[in-house]
């Protein structure tokens, strides 16, 4: 009877410790602490600002980041939702955005340096613009000028061909 | 011949411009005007009017932020909101100083040139006591966020109230400096806090 008792226990406390384990090994796989909520919301901060001082480089090198910025407002949105989602204490939940908001952060970040170099390229091209425009005047101007000149010998010639009439 | 001769120099004068247009836009900047940033605060329906006053534990408060833009290009912003009793002082916009209490909620948002948003902010006051002449707020939801403040307010005997103010500094990102720095632009709201509490 006694060693009945005894293995009783003994398959308890086995099966109590075995619980544990898994219990503890689904918390660190399925939640998440306090400190990594606070970790990866703060990475996402600092990829907010990382993306942003890309799409602001882009925009000083002329191009156009309206599309960007839409982006940039929903990883924000996306960063608000993980702070409050910290400040409740839903950490898995912090965790989760934050993330999202760091994927979307860094595709902008990288949009934004392919824009950047466009624009710059396009920049660098203004020698085309400057030819265009004073070869594109030179050539107004000339054919202006060919125009007035035949205009001019058609008026002289008519006026040169009317035969004087004496009235009275 | 004279009304040719006019009409070919306007002709000649508006191709001549309209091809040099390109080239003079590289060359000749328009003057920028002032950079400053707009941050105001509308009641419920969008209007600056029905702001919440007289408030009481439980209910809901909703106002409207707005920031504008008009720095030149675009800005990223945070608005801070921040809860002060009667006699915390208000941000100094002589010597730009924010005030000092912490931070409670905070929005962020990036504006191109010359936008300007407006976004939504809800709170209601929570864990509400009052004693004799002492009203003690323990907590704030603000944006579905719960934030403990525990301020006392006190009954001002002059304008017979117990006031507090809900107050929202604007800060403007800054990656050169400090991430985020002090904007000089703050609006508050003026509360009561009322016996239904």
């Amino acid at each position: 009877m006694l060693r009945c008792c005894v293995r009783f226990l003994v398959f308890c406390f086995l099966g109590l410790l075995v619980l544990m384990v898994f219990a503890s090994l689904g918390f660190v796989v399925w939640g998440s602490t306090g400190d990594e909520a606070v970790a990866r919301v703060g990475e996402a901060d600092d990829a907010l600002g990382r993306a942003f001082v890309a799409v602001s480089e882009a925009e000083g090198a002329g191009a156009d980041v309206a599309g960007l910025l839409v982006r940039l407002n929903a990883a924000s949105g996306l960063y608000s939702s993980a702070e409050v989602a910290l400040q409740s204490g839903n950490y898995s939940l912090a965790v989760e955005r934050a993330g999202d908001c760091v994927g979307l952060a860094d595709g902008v970040l990288g949009d934004a340096g392919v824009l950047r170099g466009m624009a710059l390229d396009a920049a660098a091209g203004w020698w085309r613009v400057v030819v265009f425009s004073v070869v594109g005047a030179c050539v107004f101007v000339g054919v202006l000028a060919v125009v007035w000149v035949f205009v001019r010998r058609r008026c002289a010639g008519s006026v040169l061909g009317l035969k004087p009439e004496v009235t009275g | 011949m004279q009304n040719i001769k006019a009409v070919f120099a306007v002709v000649g004068l508006a191709g001549v411009l309209l091809f040099a247009w390109p080239s003079l836009g590289l060359i000749v900047h328009l003057p920028i005007g002032e950079r400053f940033s707009e941050l105001y605060i509308l009641g419920p329906g969008h209007m600056a009017s029905d702001y919440p006053f007289n408030v009481s534990a439980g209910v809901d408060y909703l106002v409207y932020v707005g920031v504008g833009n008009h720095m030149g290009s675009s800005a990223y912003y945070e608005w801070k909101v921040k809860y002060l009793n009667w006699t915390d002082s208000l941000p100094n916009s002589t010597a730009a100083t924010w005030s000092p209490l912490p931070r409670l909620y905070g929005y962020r948002m990036f504006l191109a040139d010359n936008e300007t948003r407006e976004d939504m902010l809800t709170f209601s006051f929570l864990n509400v006591t009052s004693t004799e002449n002492i009203t003690r707020v323990g907590g704030l939801t603000i944006n579905g966020a719960t934030y403990n403040v525990d301020r006392t307010c006190a009954w001002d005997p002059v304008y017979n109230g117990t006031y507090s103010r809900l107050l929202v500094e604007l800060w403007l990102y800054n990656a050169s400096l400090e991430p985020f720095v002090y904007h000089n632009r703050f609006v508050d709201l003026i509360l009561n806090m009322t016996a239904g509490s």
